[in-house]
């Protein structure tokens, strides 16, 4: 019955732990820890479940785990039961972590964790446990800067180095700092070899851990991060046992104290040219040839060689004359980083095409870089090389225009052998500023002497040929009026016979001076007649023209009556006025 | 005795400065063909000094300074030359290498045909040789007008009437001419940049923003001067100041 009893209150309880509630739980060390701390979850749960699944633990690296561990245990009759999953977690960064949950299958059904939020914060020092004060002691992580001021843009190394004494060490966990706001290059260390140095006055073992050349990008104060690192010493302690003395072992974290650089800016006078090199250079721009045919390439190389932030500076451009092809440049670097900085050098290679021939003169150009010995800007400028294209086409249509452009390159003619043309050898001076010729008083009395020449002269000719004019007229007029005049002498002497065929003689012939402006009067009657005919007078008034001249000449030494004398004046006034008419 | 005396000085004086500037000129040449060039820019620029010049100076002294790299100096002196003498094929020859030395690219506006020949036309002579040319024409105008007026035969009056007529008609161009010629370079300073390397400003100010850069042996148009600066034009249309040192107006 005792024994139905306790089967039956086994049962019982067995069901009642059966049915009892099912508890899964994670538990960590601590909610917030330093970067360089460790973590330490479990998963605990009150039955045995199935199908463990962790969470990822986003953030953190899994040291070690997950390892499991069974409890069972039998107390004042009540047992109980526990299973617990434990990882050592360390975070990977800062910030707000959190740890989802993990979830487990019991009698079926799942079960899921509550997740975590863990703070993870700079890394910190920690407090010294008991333990390892003595490791404290003789273990140091320094972080060594070269120059806590230097000026912006100046390399400085930082040195992490690890001290130790008298202790044998291992290394786990090492935690690399980032350099923000610093360009950085990690100088590469030989296999890691202890030496012997002073730390804080006493001697230590070192082992140099990292080392890197950092640039400051930025002005004003820098911080570098400490390191941080998990080192695994043999502890000597003061007990002794069988094979000697006894070592403790023990792990401690290490972190080098947080460095504060102050980066001074450059001074403000910086040169156009500076393009912000720092350190010591030199400078040069290379031609591979200085004389070529054209078509044919030639390589061009500006080169900064020297130590400082190399790989951080602007090669300055080269300027070309238009007249040359030039492509983009190739940036070559040959840098090697050692302790003191970066080192070699870089440089910029320009293939060049001339298409003509000529004189192409690459001039100087110039680079400035801040030397960081005498603390100012250093500008060292390239020679002028001289590019003698000697053989190839030359291009003629520059010569109108004001820069060759390549539109004219398309144009290319054969062009005979264009060469650069020798001094001319003879020369005729003027005095330089002469007065300007044009619109002077001179120009224009030059100009208007010739008009001003013109009217004076048809002036001149002109009254000059009025005074010939009158000459003839004159002469005819006079003729003209010695006709009518004998004529009216004639007419007054009809009661004197010889007087009146005198006159009326004189007058024929005058009349004829007068029309035709020739001497008549040693002419022969024929030659009057010839005369009269060829100005187209008809034959009957000649006729009667002449029947008077032979009558005038009859009167001398004939006697004629008054009627006669009266009929042969009338008869001289009608030729003469039938002559007038016909000639006129 | 006093005036003979007096003509014999100013004769030999007259003769001397003539006689040296052609001295000065043929030692440069023989320093030229022997390479020395700066030697022969001395010379040169010796003749200039007494106030002398002729296109071939200039074209010479153009030439030492090509022979010695000087890109800007060349290019100055060759543009001086062909003002002197505008058609000049060897000045224009060299000027073309010259310019080749130049670092700046400029595109220029293309002119329209017709302008481009009136302005080859008009660009042939100089104002002052413009000005001559028309008066060689109204003296040939008013004789050809007097021997047609004088004329007895048809023929030569005709001909000779034709003849006058013309040569008013082309001296009334070619005063035109002159006067387009002046217009043309009162309004065309041009200068050279001399500076290796200069930046030209939106304002006449050393504050300013740049608006681009030119560099030395490069032709420009002067369009006005303020203080220390020079606003110009560049062939492609863009403009700028400059400071004054880093330019020479032709």
């Amino acid at each position: 019955m005792n024994v139905k009893k306790y089967i039956l209150i086994l049962i019982c309880l067995v069901t009642q732990t059966l049915v009892a509630q099912v508890t899964f739980e994670a538990k960590v060390s601590k909610k917030k820890l330093g970067i360089n701390e460790r973590l330490k979850i479990e998963f605990v749960m009150n039955q045995d479940g199935d199908n463990f699944t962790p969470p990822n633990f986003a953030g953190f690296n899994v040291v070690s785990g997950p390892s499991q561990s069974i409890n069972r245990s039998w107390i004042n009759g009540k047992s109980s039961f526990s299973k617990t999953y434990t990882y050592t977690l360390a975070p990977t960064r800062k910030g707000t972590l959190t740890i989802k949950n993990a979830s487990i299958e019991v009698n079926g059904e799942i079960y899921k964790t509550i997740p975590i939020r863990i703070q993870v914060t700079n890394a910190v020092d920690k407090p010294l446990s008991n333990a390892e004060y003595e490791a404290t002691e003789n273990i140091h992580l320094v972080a060594e800067v070269s120059n806590t001021n230097p000026y912006y843009n100046e390399g400085i190394t930082v040195t992490y180095k690890l001290y130790f004494k008298d202790i044998n060490i291992g290394l786990r966990d090492l935690n690399l700092p980032k350099f923000n706001d610093f360009w950085s290059q990690e100088i590469k260390l030989g296999n890691a070899q202890a030496r012997r140095g002073e730390f804080k006055g006493q001697t230590y073992d070192y082992v140099v851990l990292k080392k890197t050349i950092l640039y400051p990008q930025k002005t004003g104060k820098l911080y570098i991060e400490p390191m941080s690192a998990e080192v695994a010493a043999n502890i000597p302690t003061s007990k002794f046992n069988l094979f000697g003395r006894v070592y403790e072992k023990v792990n401690l974290p290490v972190t080098s104290a947080r460095r504060t650089i102050t980066v001074k800016p450059l001074p403000e006078n910086k040169p156009a040219t500076f393009t912000g090199a720092v350190g010591k250079f030199e400078f040069d721009v290379l031609v591979n040839k200085n004389s070529l045919k054209a078509g044919e390439a030639l390589e061009a190389r500006v080169e900064v060689r020297g130590t400082g932030n190399l790989k951080l500076l602007d090669l300055p451009a080269l300027s070309t004359p238009s007249a040359l092809e030039v492509y983009d440049p190739e940036r070559s670097e040959d840098v090697s980083v050692t302790g003191t900085g970066m080192k070699g050098k870089v440089s910029n290679t320009y293939v060049i095409v001339p298409n003509y021939k000529g004189k192409y003169p690459i001039p100087s150009i110039r680079f400035t870089y801040f030397d960081l010995e005498t603390e100012s800007y250093k500008t060292v400028r390239s020679i002028e090389q001289v590019i003698d294209v000697f053989d190839g086409p030359t291009n003629s249509n520059s010569a109108n225009n004001n820069v060759e452009n390549t539109t004219n390159n398309t144009k290319q003619e054969v062009v005979g052998k264009n060469q650069f043309r020798f001094i001319t050898t003879s020369s005729k001076f003027t005095k330089m500023n002469t007065a300007q010729f044009f619109r002077s008083t001179l120009f224009w009395s030059l100009l208007f002497i010739p008009f001003a020449i013109l009217p004076i002269f048809l002036l001149v000719t002109k009254r000059r040929k009025k005074i010939a004019n009158d000459i003839a007229g004159n002469k005819t007029r006079t003729a003209d009026k010695l006709a009518r005049k004998y004529l009216s002498t004639a007419k007054k002497n009809l009661s004197n016979k010889d007087a009146f065929y005198e006159s009326l003689h004189k007058s024929l012939h005058n009349y004829l001076k007068a029309k035709f402006a020739i001497e008549t009067s040693e002419f022969s009657k024929d030659h009057i007649k010839e005369l009269l005919h060829q100005k187209g007078v008809s034959s009957d008034i000649i006729t009667s023209f002449i029947e008077l001249i032979s009558s005038c000449e009859l009167a001398r030494f004939t006697p004629a009556s008054n009627d006669t004398m009266q009929q042969d004046y009338e008869k001289a006034a009608k030729v003469i006025n039938a002559i007038d008419k016909q000639i006129s | 005795m006093k005036k003979t005396i007096f003509l014999a000085i100013l004769f030999i004086l007259v003769s001397s400065f003539g006689f040296s500037q052609q001295e000065d000129f043929k030692k440069a040449n023989d320093l030229y063909s022997n390479d020395k060039f700066e030697e022969a820019i001395e010379h040169y620029e010796q003749v200039l000094d007494n106030g002398y010049q002729s296109a071939v100076l200039y074209y010479n002294l153009a030439n030492a300074h090509y022979k010695l790299n000087h890109v800007a100096e060349s290019v100055y002196y060759y543009e001086k030359a062909l003002q002197l003498d505008p058609n000049n094929e060897d000045v224009k020859n060299n000027l073309s290498f010259a310019k080749k030395m130049t670092i700046d690219a400029i595109e220029v506006i293309p002119q329209s045909g017709f302008s481009k020949m009136f302005n080859k036309l008009v660009g042939a002579f100089t104002y002052n040789t413009w000005a001559k040319i028309g008066i060689g024409f109204a003296f040939l105008f008013v004789v050809a007008f007097i021997i047609y007026y004088t004329a007895y035969t048809v023929s030569r009056k005709r001909s000779f009437f034709v003849i006058s007529l013309f040569s008013l008609v082309f001296m009334l161009l070619a005063v035109l001419f002159a006067y387009q010629q002046e217009n043309f370079v009162k309004n065309n300073n041009f200068g050279i940049v001399f500076a290796k390397e200069t930046s030209i400003k939106a304002e006449p100010k050393q504050s300013s923003n740049e608006s681009f850069k030119l560099h030395e042996g490069t032709k420009v148009k002067l369009l006005e001067s303020v203080d220390d600066w020079y606003k110009i034009r560049l062939a492609d249309g863009k403009v700028g100041w400059i400071l004054a040192s880093d330019i020479k107006a032709l």
